[in-house]
This record gives C-alpha cells, sequence and structure tokens, in this order.
C-alpha cells in the first residue's frame, strides 16, 4: 500500500471523527439559540450528547412491517452519510480523493436519502409513507442545485477531481465568475432545505406528520438517525464553505480544522436564526420555490459553459 | 469454429428446437426443458463467438445462400460492435428460458405451442439481426422473423382484448419502421455502384455501401440526410424513443408474459441502439467526415434522447401497475443510451484530441448503459412476474408487505431498483457516470451537452422515486388484504428455485458490474478494438478510461475517479461501525405491532396507495400525458372490515 493511500485513509478517519464528535455540540448551539431567540433557557450545550447516549441504552421496539429491512436502512444511513464526511474537506484539501469524485459525492448524498426512504416505507405507517414522499419529492427537486454548483466548479476547472473542485472552484471561471456567484446566492437561499430545517423540514413535520419516516423508530435506531440527522448539518455546511467560502488557509492542519469549523458553525448560526423565525412551508410551496432556483442554477449553468 | 459458423449454428440449434418444441408441446415441461436446453447450446456458441471475436479480433466476412442476380447474399460478420450485443442477448435469453418453465404453469389456458417456438426464433433472429452485413433483404428477413414471432408472443393470452390490441399496435408500430428503415437503405444504395468491390454485386452490402458513401455524401448529400433520418425513425420506433415508443412500448410490455417481457425491454429494443450505431457512427468511412453532418446529427440524437428520458420517466411516475411502470421507464432508460451516442456524435465532430476522448467516453457509457439495462429491467420484469405469479395483479395499488412473504424476490428486486436508480456500487451508476462525465465536460460545438446531462441527472432521481415506489409498495409498506388472503392460502409466497435462480443471476451480474465496472469497460474497449470500420477506427485509437481494481475506473487523465472497491469497503466498514454503535447501550429488542390509537381499522379506502405516491410533484407534470392504463379507483373491495390491527 502506497504512503498516498495510507493518507488518504487517514485523512478520511479524521473526519469521520471530526464529525462524530461535532455534531452534536452544533445541534446544542443550535438548540440553545433557537431557545434564547424564543425568549426560553434552553437546554445546556452538552445536552445532545446525553440524548444521543440515553437513547442507545433504550428498549428497541420494531413496530414496523418489516424488521430486517429496518435495521439495514437504518446502518446504511449512517454508513452513507460517514462515507461523504470522508469525502468532504475540513481544513485541508478533500482527503479520499482515491475513492470517488464529485459524481459519486452527489450520488452518496443521494444514498442518504434513500436510507431514509427505505426506512419510512419498512416502517410502513401512513404517516411514514407520507413522509417518504416528501423526502423523495424534495430530493428530487433539490439535488439539481447541489448539481448545477458542483458541475460549475467541475466545468471551471476541467476535473472531478474533489480536491479540485471542492475549493472554491466555483469562481475559477476564464471571465468574470458570474454563475459562481449566482449560485452562491442560490445555495444560500436554498442551504435551510438541504439541511432539512425549518422551514423546509417537510418530510419530518414533528407537529404534522410525527417525524414521518422516523415514527416507528425508538432507542439505538432513533439514536443513529438523529446523528445522522445532527451530522448531516456539519457536512453540508463543509461542503458549503469549501465550496463557497475557499479562503483563509494557514496551511497548519490543526489550525485549519478549527478554522474551517469556525465558518461551519456559522452556516449553523444561520440556519438557527431561519429555522426560529420561520414557520414551516407546505409541500407544493416549497416545490414552487425549488423549481424558481432551479430554473436560475440551469441558467447559471449556461454562463458557466460560456466560461462565465 | 469461427465466430460467423458459431452464430449459423446457434440460430440453427434455436430453429430446431422450434420444430421440436413445437412437436412435444402437449407435455409442457418436457417443452420447456428442451426449449432451454436449446437456449443453452445457442447461448454456448455464442459465448463462445463473442470470446473469440474480443480475444483475437474478428475473421472474416461469411457468405452463403448467394443470388447474384438479385444482389442477395446472407452474409454473416461478427465484429466486437456485434459480439457486444449478442454476448447481451445470450445473457438475458438464458435467465428468461429457465424462468419460462415454471412461470407458464399461470397460463394452463393456453399451449406451450404458440409460447416455444416463437421464444426460440424470436431469439434467433435477434441473433441474425445483428450479424448480418445485408441492409436489405436479410435485414428484412431477420427483422420480420423477430416481429412476428414478437407479436404472437405479445399476444400469447389472446382472451383479453387488451393484448391484442397492444400486439396489433405493435405489428404495425415494427412494419413501419421496417419500411423507414429500408427505404434509407434503398437511398444509399441505388445510385449504382461504380467502385471495384470485391462483392460488387451485393449493392446492399454494409461493406458496398460503405465504400460508396463517401462518393453520395458529396454529390447527393441531402439524399444521404433523408436516409439517415429515415434510420433515425426506423431503429428510434424500436428504440421506443420519444414520440413513437409511447405508442407502442408501454401496451406492449405488459401484455407478454413476463419472460417475453423482459426479452422485448431487455434486448429486443436494444437492435434499435444496435441499428443507430452501426449505421451512424460504423457505415460512415472517416475521410467523408467533412461532408457528413456528424455534430447535427449528434445534436438531434442526444437532444432526443434527453426529451426521451425525461418524458418517459416522468410518464412512468403516474402508472400503478408494475409491468406498466417498467415499461415507461425502459423508454426513459433508452433516452440515457441515446444521449450517450448523440454526445459521442457531437464531439466526433471536432478533431480536437481531448474531445475525441470524450466522445470515444460517451460511446463507452451508451454501450454500458446498454449492457447495464438489458440486465437490470430483465431482472426487474421477472421480479415483475414473481410478483403476479404469487398474487395474481399487476395493480400496486393493492400490493404491500410481501417482503415477508418473499425475501428472495425482494432483495433482488431492491438490487434491480437500486441498479436503475443510479445507486454507487451498482451497475447503473458506472454507466451513468460514463454518459456524465463524457456530456459534462462538452466544449465547442457541444455546449448544450451540459444541460442535457444536468437533465438526465435530474431524471436519475426521478428514477429513484419510480423504482422506491415499485420497491416499497410491493415488498414493504404496510401488508395489503390481498397479499395477506394469498398468503392465508398457500404455505409459501415465494416462487419455486427455477424462478428464483435466474433472478439471483441477474442481480448477481447487476452487484458484480457495479463493484467491477472495469470488466465492462474492459470488454468494450476488446470490442471497439475488433470492430475497425468507419468511424470505429477513431474510436478504437483513443483510450478515454484506464482501470485497476483498487483505483477502479479512471477518465479524463485521472480526473473523474470511481473506485467501486474502496467504496464498498468505506461503506461496509462504517455499515459494521454503525451496527456496533446500536450494540453498545445494550438496548433490547422487541417486535409489536405499531399502536394506531387502539380504534383504527386499515381499510382499502384508507391506506396510502401507490396512487398517492409524489402527488404534488405529478401534478406539475401531467401536461407531459402518459395516463394510467385503467380507471384508477377500483370499486371499493372493503365491504368486510378488515380486523383491527391492533390487538387492544
Amino acid at each position: 500500500m502506497s504512503g498516498k493511500a495510507i493518507i488518504e485513509i487517514l485523512g478520511g478517519l479524521a473526519n469521520v471523527v471530526i464529525v462524530l464528535i461535532v455534531a452534536p455540540f452544533f445541534e446544542g448551539v443550535l438548540r440553545k439559540l433557537t431557545a434564547r431567540i424564543q425568549s426560553r433557557q434552553g437546554p445546556p450545550l452538552w445536552q445532545p450528547y446525553y440524548d444521543l447516549l440515553k437513547l442507545l441504552g433504550k428498549e428497541d421496539i420494531e413496530s414496523g412491517e418489516s424488521p430486517p429491512m429496518q435495521r439495514f436502512a437504518v446502518y446504511l444511513s449512517f454508513a452513507a452519510i460517514m462515507t461523504v464526511a470522508c469525502l468532504v474537506p475540513f481544513g485541508s484539501h478533500a482527503p479520499a480523493n482515491g475513492i470517488g469524485d464529485v459524481l459519486v459525492l452527489i450520488y452518496l448524498l443521494t444514498l442518504c436519502g434513500i436510507a431514509t426512504m427505505l426506512a419510512g416505507l419498512a416502517a410502513g405507517s401512513t404517516y411514514s409513507l407520507i413522509g417518504m414522499n416528501r423526502e423523495m419529492m424534495s430530493l428530487i427537486t433539490l439535488e439539481p442545485l447541489l448539481v448545477v454548483a458542483m458541475v460549475i466548479g467541475a466545468i471551471h476547472v476541467h476535473s472531478f477531481r474533489l480536491d479540485q473542485v471542492l475549493a472554491g472552484s466555483v469562481y475559477a471561471a476564464a471571465g468574470f465568475p458570474w454563475s459562481g456567484l449566482i449560485m452562491l446566492g442560490v445555495m444560500l437561499i436554498s442551504f435551510q432545505a438541504f439541511v432539512q430545517r425549518v422551514p423546509f423540514d417537510i418530510a419530518e413535520a414533528e407537529t404534522e406528520i410525527m417525524e414521518g419516516p422516523l415514527m416507528e423508530y425508538s432507542g439505538p435506531k432513533l439514536a443513529l438517525f438523529k446523528y445522522v440527522q445532527m451530522a448531516k448539518l456539519v457536512i453540508y455546511s463543509a461542503l458549503f464553505v469549501a465550496l463557497f467560502i475557499p479562503w483563509g488557509h494557514t496551511g497548519l492542519y490543526p489550525l485549519d480544522v478549527l478554522i474551517h469549523l469556525a465558518k461551519c458553525l456559522v452556516m449553523v448560526l444561520g440556519v438557527t436564526w431561519v429555522a426560529a423565525t420561520h414557520a414551516r412551508y407546505r409541500m407544493d410551496q416549497a416545490i414552487r420555490y425549488y423549481a424558481l432556483l432551479v430554473g436560475i442554477s440551469v441558467i447559471a449553468l449556461g454562463m458557466a459553459v460560456y466560461g462565465y | 469454429m469461427s465466430p460467423e459458423h458459431a452464430m449459423v449454428a446457434a440460430m440453427l440449434l434455436c430453429g430446431l428446437g422450434a420444430l421440436l418444441t413445437g412437436w412435444v408441446a402437449s407435455r409442457r415441461t418436457l417443452a420447456g426443458w428442451i426449449a432451454f436446453g436449446c437456449v443453452a447450446g445457442s447461448s454456448l456458441l455464442t459465448f463462445h463467438a463473442v470470446a473469440r471475436v474480443l480475444l483475437y479480433g474478428p475473421g472474416k466476412a461469411f457468405t452463403f445462400l448467394t443470388v447474384p442476380q438479385m444482389g442477395f447474399a446472407l452474409r454473416l460478420y461478427v465484429d466486437g460492435l456485434s459480439a457486444i450485443f449478442l454476448g447481451l442477448i445470450a445473457t438475458v435469453a438464458l435467465p428468461a428460458a429457465l424462468y419460462s418453465i415454471a412461470y407458464l404453469d399461470h397460463y394452463r389456458a393456453y399451449s406451450v405451442r404458440r409460447y416455444y417456438p416463437n421464444f426460440l426464433l424470436f431469439i434467433a433472429a435477434m441473433y441474425g439481426l445483428v450479424s448480418t452485413t445485408d441492409m436489405m433483404y436479410f435485414f428484412f428477413i431477420f427483422w420480420q422473423m423477430m416481429t412476428l414471432t414478437g407479436y404472437a408472443l405479445i399476444r400469447y393470452e389472446h382472451d383479453k382484448p387488451e393484448n391484442l390490441h397492444a400486439a396489433n399496435k405493435y405489428l404495425a408500430m415494427m412494419q413501419i419502421a421496417c419500411a423507414a428503415t429500408m427505404i434509407g437503405a434503398g437511398m444509399l444504395a441505388a445510385k449504382g455502384v461504380t467502385g471495384a468491390v470485391n462483392s460488387a454485386h451485393l449493392i446492399y452490402d454494409f461493406d458496398t455501401v460503405s465504400e460508396h458513401l463517401p462518393l453520395l455524401l458529396r454529390e447527393h448529400p441531402i439524399q444521404v440526410a433523408v436516409a439517415f433520418a429515415l434510420f433515425l425513425v426506423g431503429f428510434g420506433i424500436k428504440l421506443g424513443t420519444w414520440p413513437f415508443g409511447q405508442i407502442w412500448l408501454p401496451d406492449a410490455h405488459p401484455a407478454a408474459p413476463s419472460p417475453v417481457s423482459a426479452l422485448l425491454s431487455g434486448v429486443m429494443i436494444k437492435t434499435g441502439v444496435y441499428g443507430l450505431m452501426r449505421y451512424f457512427l460504423w457505415l460512415v468511412p472517416p475521410e467523408a467526415k467533412a461532408d457528413y453532418p456528424m455534430a447535427m446529427w449528434g445534436a438531434i440524437i442526444a437532444v432526443l434522447g434527453t426529451i426521451t428520458l425525461f418524458v418517459g420517466t416522468t410518464q412512468a411516475l403516474r402508472q400503478h401497475q408494475t409491468k406498466r411502470l417498467l415499461a415507461f421507464s425502459s423508454i426513459g432508460q433508452g433516452g440515457y443510451i441515446l444521449l450517450g451516442l448523440g454526445a459521442c456524435l457531437c464531439l466526433l465532430a471536432s478533431s480536437d484530441a481531448r474531445l475525441t476522448n470524450l466522445a470515444a467516453f460517451g460511446l463507452y457509457g451508451a454501450l454500458f448503459h446498454t449492457i447495464n439495462h438489458g440486465l437490470f429491467k430483465s431482472l426487474l420484469f421477472l421480479n415483475a412476474g414473481s410478483i403476479l405469479h404469487a398474487t395474481g395483479t399487476q395493480d400496486m395499488n393493492k400490493l404491500g408487505g410481501l417482503m415477508k412473504h418473499m425475501p428472495f424476490t425482494a432483495i433482488t428486486a431492491l438490487i434491480g431498483s437500486l441498479s436503475i436508480a443510479g445507486v454507487p456500487l451498482f451497475n447503473g451508476f458506472a454507466s451513468k457516470w460514463c454518459i456524465y462525465v463524457a456530456t459534462l465536460q462538452a466544449d465547442g460545438a457541444a455546449r448544450f451537452l451540459p444541460i442535457c446531462a444536468v437533465v438526465a441527472i435530474f431524471t436519475s432521481a426521478i428514477t429513484l422515486a419510480l423504482f422506491m415506489k415499485f420497491f416499497g409498495v410491493s415488498f414493504l409498506s404496510r401488508t395489503s388484504s390481498l397479499v395477506a388472503a394469498q398468503a392465508a392460502r398457500q404455505p409459501s409466497l415465494e416462487v419455486g428455485w427455477m424462478m428464483r435462480l435466474p433472478q439471483l443471476v441477474l442481480a448477481t451480474l447487476c452487484v458484480g458490474l457495479g463493484l467491477f465496472p472495469m470488466v465492462a469497460l474492459s470488454i468494450i474497449h476488446h470490442a471497439l478494438q475488433a470492430s475497425q470500420q468507419g468511424f470505429g477506427t477513431v474510436l478504437a485509437k483513443s483510450t478515454p478510461v484506464t482501470w485497476g481494481l483498487w483505483r477502479g475506473a479512471q477518465g479524463l487523465g485521472g480526473n473523474a475517479v470511481l473506485a467501486p472497491v474502496a467504496l464498498v469497503m468505506v461503506v461496509g466498514l462504517l455499515i459494521v461501525l454503525a451496527r456496533a454503535l446500536t450494540k453498545l447501550g445494550g438496548a433490547q429488542r422487541r417486535q409489536t405491532v405499531p399502536w394506531l390509537c387502539g380504534y383504527a381499522r386499515e381499510t382499502y379506502q384508507n391506506r396510502y396507495h401507490a396512487d398517492h405516491f409524489y402527488g404534488a410533484l405529478k401534478r406539475y407534470f401531467h401536461w407531459l400525458g402518459g395516463a394510467p392504463a385503467k380507471p384508477q379507483r377500483p370499486a371499493p373491495v372493503a365491504q368486510t372490515p378488515s380486523p383491527p390491527v391492533n390487538p387492544a
């Protein structure tokens, strides 16, 4: 095994560890800030860690129709999001270039959605099915935005390699980077939807369909799903930062990680602020909103093809 | 044995099998085994021919049955391109033939005399069609043989009027396609041969036409353009391209017995792909490039492919019958193949080395997707056949919870669904990856291709939705009253091993090619090396993709990477980690029925049906048409309420 492969493996491993450690903390920040915005005291910052540990020991009631598939869906969900964590840069350049490119990354993100949907389908209750449907519909309409953002970068640098694309490549146009700036705007106003927080938490919608796909899950399975949700927030933030806010590298790995995480935290604060001050959209309203953004992003793609 | 002799022997074996099975048709199982034996024998012969061509290069064309007065000879030639399609036919025919034996028990009222002979001749005709070089007479003979036997197979269950209607539509469309293609061939050959071709009397022979074409392109470009347009229409009808495919394909596929649907969708429509590739790329010599409006044809095919993939897949979203859904999705998947081929033509038009490399990548993608679609779509049709066999219905509104009762079929169906949806680690992703890489980096005159690619990626998510619905509604979700009733009647709903084995083989191939795409890529590479004619010579020179076990497939000089083996290790390790995490707290596991507030009874009316899926999205695509086959809401069945779900 070559030295390069070992560095790739270690880098991926480091990313997984970072995400696993940091994700509940970010969730804690989110909860605390939400509470403060709503004039509440809020839980301690460490509460999500306690929640996860407690859930891991609770009774695991399998009330769905196909328990084996339910178990598989949980494992797949965790594995898919952590594989994505291996591919996304945290601080240094993207570590695991050898296992896939940007196209693989896009489809691995889809795989996370597939796992949630299988979970909902395997549970089989009507609420789960409604939630799974909404998850699928938002995936269909949201995916093109992320695809266009990454593809624009890939077109600019003539490469699909993760370390080249996930390094602010959207601005690497031959002319003035109009397409990159348009996509920055589009991704900013759709970021809430990617991390599935209010007003776009339509698939889970706790107050309406009781967490949809996750409804029939409890104990360790629920813990893993919650962990995945927290990890999604961190990973999408990291992806956004790598693609659109690449500046400020010092060359010192631990410091770079901290800088990167600080940028991610800013994203999380933004998400929290929007989530705490908005009400949930209906599915059809959300689709109309996404469709408009898809239209804009296709225009951006057209500009990117012509070197802007 | 030379490849050409092997193919003649394979066809004769199928013909012999047709006679034999017709003779012993009163003994259904025996006839089935004879048919399977003949298919197995002919498949072995075909594999032999394919292996020879790929390993040692093509031999010489083999001519017999010459009638010089009419410019008529059966001339067979197996080169690399033919070999890929022959291999695919042989690979899919084998499981389909085995599956038929047990599946036909379903049709006790119909004699197998109208099944096996037609089935065998159908396969023989496809072998002939992709290996003959005669663009007129033998093309006609094989095409008609394929069409007529296909017609008989589609109307096999002839007591249902809708099946007769579907078969008639199929027949009519195939005749139009046949006429279009033959008129096109006639226009290319009609001008008398002036060149000194060694087989000068064969004016409709592929090689003669190819030699004559540069002159014709220079002197009569309009005539050639019309001929090529006719080819596009003819083979487009066969492939099910929008708008032609919607006319016949969604009716014909569900009407046929499932193993035949598997062949129709997995293999037969691929002869259209073969025709398009052969005529648009291999027929034109590269010297005639200046006169051949290649970029225009490429643009037309790529845009047609994009429309086809989007429209076909979106229409499939509205379906609630298993096989009809699969049929519409076949139209959509054909669009991906067209997109790859169109991109290849477009990019090849420029002489830039980088773009030529991308063009070859596009063709790799198109060929790879052809193979993959043949595998996973026939698997899915066999799955749908197993569901039909077990429950007696194609209507997904009445299905649910089959995973408990038929776990084997469920797992293979999941593999098929994930493959077609393009999930990494499955074969569908690898071929789509090739097509995306080729189209997204397109430059020069082909600048519209990235937009097509984004539409294709968007459609790939719709495909996922489609197959989440197909798999989820049938095998997961809540057990329906129909499934519960069927399960109470029989000890096990799962199909027998003779129907399980074909599904297993196809599912294994899907996973295998997903994990090791280099196998398929290397086959395609060898095939292109072994078909040096027309633009095939240009494509054979470029090596767009390199591969290795650990580093996977790499394109664009290492700028596009897909390493499924490394990826599966990562995902596998993380699944193990996830499992360990759930065991960490020592939580007890308990299975119970869900709590429905103590009073809810589940009836047909308050179930969440296949029809209800993706309502908010389907509304936006209503204008695309493709209405489901029957009135959506059947008469309420739940006159007697089912027992309460909760024991409380």
